[in-house]
């Protein structure tokens, strides 16, 4: 058979013109920009000059881009690891022969559909000062109110909650289709064998479920480092750029009308986005072979 | 089942169902106080409206300009699902099916799109430098651009799946290049189409990020850009913000509630068939 006749080369390249265009050049070549003066006030194409690495090492010693990292970091480690305890521990419980089982599912997985911009709008209302649902729970414990979106890590901790509540169901969901796909006789072998619940869950379900949890860990960290809706209504990065993740930062920085610190910062990004994704990639070939 | 694993389970139901509050609750609060006066509204509880006031929705619709930023919503999302399906579809076949060293360093490449993100400033100058900067359309080449390396990896695991059989009884028959794409594998590719549509809808559906890099002007504002400018500007009147987030989020929960299986499919099968 013929490939470049059954499968002609434009079948590849058409489709991948509009890659390249939007995608590929901007986040390549479109980089060039973190080393320009490129402003507000130097905004035409033809005034920008090439200024070396004083932005990428001006963005890293005024700590702006450290505390963005440190707080990227939380956002996407927090989440990733509460949402896949409690998805792990909600399909455990869902997988039993339990009632009201599909209704308790699609409950749990409504937030997953909401867009984040809501989600951070409905725990902008949670987190209020005044009137909020927290500070009523702390009201009622007799505890002073907070000034949750007001400081570093009250507002890390709401915008942490309320990108885990958004996520949770959706965990559950991927680890719950994990265990369905479990063939009961590996179960049935494991109680023949005198193994109890809970001996069975741990060495018989979690590694036969792992792969699956595994990308679902990948994706999760991913997508918590691109965080940005939630941080971005919730707190706008404030207060003093303190709960600013990178999506944030890119974003007011840009705001402030320093664009060529923005593109140092969204570089700074890429090369970390890489690192993390190889970085697991490895970690978990490794540890899936040891278990 | 004895009888002691069915009171295990009734009480983990009904411990599941207790924990199910924390998510009820914010949500009952939202559409509550959608219906309050303002005042009443600011002390954000779950107590009945004294009044159902309807109006703060007409309010909405008219202040929010819902009408416009809904139909580019659908505008945007449609199109960008369009051009999503069809060159990802075709594009993870051909790579797929050529598989030479070229097609694995493209694949490479794709997996750098899933994980890099928006290439922000630079995607602006672009747009700006080729004259649709602040165009729907040009939104939406970024939009299918970043969208695509998903979507096809999806594709491709389904794609290699499908037996290369197929194109050689076709080859047999005369069919080569996009006819036998067209005829013999695009029908194969529908259970995969459906999933990656819902998930590329949704993806361009609750977009806030780009929009708030590309679009300069509220007349091509998309739903989550409205509901940002409108919390922005009436950010003390919790009840007509609470009735602007339901009026967006309508669309996607009467999804959800109408093809559930589809979208919790859609939205999961890219960590699950891996």
């Amino acid at each position: 058979m013929n490939k470049d006749k059954v499968y002609p080369k434009y079948m590849v390249f058409l489709p991948l013109i509009l890659f390249v265009i939007f995608f590929v050049i901007p986040s390549t070549v479109g980089y060039l920009y973190a080393f320009t003066d490129w402003s507000a006030t130097r905004s035409k194409f033809g005034d920008i000059s090439f200024v070396g690495w004083s932005n990428l090492i001006g963005m890293i010693t005024n700590r702006k881009v450290p505390v963005a990292l440190v707080n990227t970091f939380i956002y996407a480690i927090v989440k990733t690891v509460v949402v896949t305890v409690l998805g792990l521990f909600l399909a455990y419980i869902l997988n039993r022969k339990i009632r009201s089982r599909n209704a308790l599912r699609t409950l749990y997985f409504l937030p997953a559909v909401l867009s984040p911009l809501v989600v951070g709008l409905i725990f902008s209302a949670v987190f209020q000062n005044r009137g909020g649902t927290a500070n009523a729970i702390l009201t009622l414990l007799g505890m002073e109110p907070v000034q949750w979106l007001g400081a570093r890590w009250t507002g890390v901790f709401a915008i942490s909650f309320a990108e885990v509540w958004r996520n949770v169901g959706y965990a559950m969901v991927i680890s719950l289709a994990g265990m369905q796909s479990i063939s009961s006789d590996y179960i049935e072998a494991a109680h023949i064998d005198g193994a109890n619940e809970w001996q069975t869950y741990v060495h018989v379900t979690l590694p036969l479920i792992m792969p699956t949890v595994n990308v679902n860990i990948l994706f999760s960290l991913i997508y918590g480092l691109k965080m940005f809706d939630l941080i971005y209504v919730m707190t706008a990065g404030g207060p003093g750029g303190s709960t600013e993740s990178f999506g944030t930062l890119m974003l007011n920085e840009m705001g402030a009308g320093r664009y060529a610190a923005s593109v140092a910062v969204n570089l700074i990004f890429t090369v970390i986005l890489v690192i993390v994704a190889v970085l697991y990639k490895k970690f978990s070939e490794r540890w899936e072979r040891a278990v | 089942m004895n009888h002691a694993e069915k009171k295990k389970n009734a009480l983990f139901g009904a411990l599941l169902w207790i924990l199910s509050l924390i998510i009820i609750y914010p949500l009952l609060m939202v559409i509550l106080a959608s219906f309050k006066e303002k005042r009443e509204a600011g002390s954000l509880n779950i107590t009945l409206p004294r009044a159902w006031l309807w109006e703060n929705y007409l309010e909405v619709f008219e202040r929010g300009d819902i009408l416009r930023c809904l139909f580019n919503s659908v505008f945007v999302s449609v199109i960008t699902v369009i051009i999503v399906i069809a060159t990802a579809s075709l594009l993870s076949y051909a790579i797929v099916r050529r598989d030479t060293p070229v097609c694995r360093l493209i694949d490479k490449l794709l997996t750098f799109g899933i994980i890099a993100p928006f290439a922000a400033m630079p995607t602006m100058q672009l747009l700006q430098l080729m004259g649709i900067y602040g165009s729907l359309w040009g939104m939406i080449f970024v939009y299918s651009a970043l969208y695509l390396p998903f979507s096809a990896m999806m594709i491709t695991s389904y794609i290699k799946g499908l037996p290369k059989d197929l194109d050689e009884a076709a080859v047999i028959d005369g069919a080569t290049g996009m006819g036998l794409f067209v005829r013999i594998i695009v029908p194969l590719l529908k259970p995969i189409a459906a999933t990656v549509m819902i998930l590329v809808f949704m993806w361009s559906w609750n977009e806030l990020q780009i929009p708030m890099y590309l679009l300069k002007s509220s007349a091509q504002y998309t739903l989550p850009m409205s509901v940002y400018s409108f919390y922005g500007a009436f950010s003390t009147s919790w009840n007509l913000v609470c009735a602007d987030v339901i009026v967006v989020s309508l669309p996607v929960i009467l999804l959800y509630a109408f093809a559930q299986k589809y979208v919790i499919s859609g939205m999961t099968a890219g960590a699950v068939k891996m």
